[in-house]
């Protein structure tokens, strides 16, 4: 599960490559603050609530890789959708 | 005059060949990066980028990067970090280094060993 988790990271940060580097910049910041704070919040053993989260955030990554997706809309997306993990 | 014509000719293929590195759809290009190593970097080159790649990144104490050193053990990084090390040293390289690679390294040696023997990195 950790590698799954790694591996969606890894997939956030080379879906920025594509954008342009402000927004890239943006973006990374952004996806890595994300993943460290859900690392710290999230209790390990919690396997459903991080199973969720990996779906979530697979949808997103997907959203993320379409090409309509700009840096900055896509940015407040994953925003808006991370701001309350209890939901 | 024959010996120039030879040279002569021994030189465009040189030029021609390294023109057709650069496109990666060209088998022969390809073939040529991995039986050669006459421009490939070398294993100092290599450990000397990597190095300073790691040395760059944010949370690490550049005075205690050595080649030796182990990302998490040594620098007390934890394993997000060891991936966006991993992240910024494909970039240095030009590399895209597949996941089940990407998770085997996790120390400044494998990380040297993994980038000097591939045949795409520049």
């Amino acid at each position: 599960m950790q590698k799954q988790v790694l591996s969606l990271c890894r997939g956030f940060l080379r879906a920025t490559r594509s954008k342009s580097p402000e927004d890239r910049r943006e973006i990374e910041s952004f996806v890595s603050a994300e993943f460290r704070r859900n690392s710290k919040q999230v209790d390990r053993k919690n396997f459903i609530y991080i199973e969720h989260l990996l779906r979530r955030g697979k949808k997103q990554l997907e959203q993320l890789n379409s090409p309509d997706t700009v840096g900055l809309s896509s940015m407040n997306v994953t925003f808006s959708e991370t701001e309350n993990p209890k939901n | 005059m024959a010996l120039r014509a030879a040279v002569l000719r021994h030189v465009r293929v040189a030029v021609q060949t390294r023109g057709l590195e650069s496109n990666p759809w060209f088998p022969s290009g390809s073939i040529r990066l991995m039986s050669s190593h006459d421009d490939h970097l070398t294993k100092e080159e290599v450990a000397d980028r990597v190095l300073s790649v790691i040395k760059s990144f944010p949370k690490v104490d550049p005075s205690r990067v050595t080649p030796e050193v182990h990302f998490q053990k040594d620098l007390g990084l934890d394993s997000l970090d060891n991936v966006e090390i991993v992240m910024a040293l494909e970039e240095e390289f030009k590399l895209e280094i597949p996941d089940k690679e990407a998770d085997k390294i996790d120390s400044c040696n494998l990380a040297i060993e993994y980038i000097h023997n591939h045949p795409l990195s520049s």
